[in-house]
């Protein structure tokens, strides 16, 4: 019978599986959520998608090109002028890549947990948690790479981008989203309702306004600036800054280790979550 | 007497409860009330926020340059009254925008309020008269923040709170006419929030003269509510010279915008809650 021949096979691929160590956790399958990504954005609103990129374009134009005028040359941590318009525009692209990750990780994972109930389906096949934490991510990242790629079509013509090192930036964005996304993916696991949501915002919005995106921390109080530069958003502003402007040193590195750290712990966070919240 | 079903008269006008207005405002207060916390906080921490990040900072550095000579006053004081009615528009907008959805297809309670005797009319005041307490709730908080960083002057708090209520009226009345329109939400509000709002609070005079813009963009301003709010808001708070007969120009495009949009909100509530 070819059922049969079927059906053992799937049965004997099956174990296959779950003998190799781990597989509860993590079967490789990651892409398969990618797969999934793609058909369900092809029936969903693709205006809301692609406008994504046009909200750092906008707060360009506003501030850079309006308050630029107000202000004038900005000095740019290194002691040379430079426009105001380039010395915000690498911190509008660090924050949309974190908008955009926290977007996708926060409100998105909140509803395919509670109401799509898309993980629990999930988990009941051969996936494990860590397959669906690495494979959400890896979704949301294609989409902040395409708006990161999208900025710097727009800024490299307008000559905001001094160096080659500028193109590093589109890769550091993509870093940055990775960050935001795993901890934020983990963060939402603890959420049980709209209003807990909005405390999201409530952590977001002083970050953006106070990193470093609009004015040099060096106008801080040292203790203040200490705290500010514990920050993640500091950290990725710094990084672009610093990649668009071509003032490259040692401190790229520490950037960078920071962000790995943090993809490190909010992958496995995310993971324990994930194994509590539905696999027990 | 026998009872007689028309249909499309769910509810007679000339039957309708008297008040019928405050009792839906009643039970959108009591709904909003279950998260006064989270507006409260919001309304005290954004003008917290924006005024030590954009009046402090950002002003730091305008004032230092040539920038400070342009406006006339420092940075603070110029950004004050486009902040306080953003704030009034935005809190305004927030209340009939999800509400409204919620009302009309997800929960359908405006259904069930129109099955007893609340009329159409009096559900779309009572959403509005919500609206309009969150709006003041908000702005009597900003205005109380402004004062305490030295950015308005005491006199101007009560005509400032009545032009960016203005607005805010003006532009929900929009926003309550579009949303009554919506028969799904297909990520309208995102798109709204990003290529209207957005816009509109970036692009309307709000953290530099509307003029310093390329003329292609100032048209932005001229129909933004939030602009004429501003300019209004820049004359009474520091007295910004803009001539009289544009004061009444600002004014009345606000209550000209409040009015149509109404003009076209109560048909469509009608329309929709007889279906």
């Amino acid at each position: 019978m070819i059922t049969q021949t079927i059906l053992t096979q799937a049965v004997a691929i099956a174990e296959k599986r779950a003998q190799r160590p781990g597989a509860a956790i993590y079967a490789g399958r990651a892409a398969v959520l990618i797969e999934r990504g793609f058909y369900a954005a092809k029936s969903s609103n693709w205006l809301v998608i692609l406008s994504g990129f046009v909200e750092p374009v906008l707060y360009l134009l506003a501030f850079g090109f309006g308050i630029g005028q107000l202000i004038g040359d900005i000095e740019d941590g290194s002691g040379n002028p430079v426009s105001y318009a380039a010395y915000i525009a690498p911190a509008l692209l660090a924050t949309s890549a974190m908008n955009g990750a926290i977007y996708d990780s926060t409100w998105n994972v909140f509803f395919k947990m509670h109401f799509g109930k898309v993980y629990q389906v999930m988990l009941s096949s051969s996936l494990g948690p860590m397959d669906i934490a690495l494979g959400e991510i890896a979704w949301a990242l294609m989409r902040g790479a395409a708006y990161s790629i999208g900025f710097m079509a727009i800024v490299a013509p307008l000559g905001l981008v001094t160096n080659a090192w500028g193109l590093l930036a589109i890769p550091a964005a993509t870093l940055i989203a990775f960050g935001f996304a795993s901890l934020g993916m983990a963060i939402t696991s603890y959420m049980r309702n709209f209003q807990q949501m909005n405390w999201v915002n409530f952590v977001l919005l002083p970050m953006f306004l106070f990193s470093g995106t609009f004015f040099p921390v060096s106008v801080y109080p040292e203790w203040i600036q200490v705290i500010v530069k514990a920050l993640p958003l500091w950290q990725g502003v710094d990084l672009v800054r610093s990649l668009m402007l071509g003032i490259v040193d040692l401190s790229v590195l520490w950037h960078i280790l920071y962000f790995m750290v943090m993809i490190g712990l909010g992958l496995a966070f995310t993971t324990h979550r994930l194994r509590a919240l539905f696999m027990r | 007497m026998t009872l007689e079903f028309k249909p499309g008269k769910a509810v007679d006008p000339k039957r309708a409860v008297r008040w019928g207005a405050l009792r839906v405002a009643e039970y959108r207060f009591y709904s909003m009330f279950k998260w006064i916390g989270s507006v409260i906080a919001y309304g005290l921490g954004n003008p917290i926020l924006y005024l030590l990040s954009v009046g402090l900072g950002i002003g730091a550095l305008v004032d230092a340059s040539a920038g400070g000579n342009t406006l006339g006053v420092s940075y603070i004081q110029f950004v004050a009254p486009a902040l306080l009615a953003s704030a009034a528009i935005q809190g305004v907008m927030d209340e009939v925008t999800f509400p409204t959805m919620d009302g009309f297809v997800w929960d359908k309670l405006f259904f069930a309020i129109n099955a007893t005797s609340v009329s159409a009319r009096q559900i779309a005041d009572g959403v509005m008269i919500v609206a309009l307490g969150r709006g003041l709730l908000t702005a009597v908080m900003y205005l109380g923040i402004l004062l305490a960083f030295g950015a308005i002057p005491l006199s101007s708090v009560v005509p400032l709170l009545l032009s960016a209520m203005l607005a805010g009226w003006g532009w929900a009345a929009v926003m309550l006419a579009i949303t009554a329109r919506l028969e799904r939400d297909e990520g309208y509000f995102a798109l709204i929030s990003r290529f209207v709002i957005a816009p509109m609070f970036l692009f309307s005079g709000t953290f530099y003269p509307l003029e310093q813009m390329p003329i292609y963009l100032q048209p932005i301003g001229w129909v933004s509510p939030l602009w004429h709010a501003t300019q209004i808001g820049r004359n009474l708070s520091y007295g910004l010279e803009i001539g009289e007969g544009m004061i009444f120009l600002h004014l009345g495009y606000l209550a000209l915008l409040g009015v149509i949009g109404m003009a076209f909100v109560y048909p469509k509530f009608k329309e929709r809650l007889a279906r």
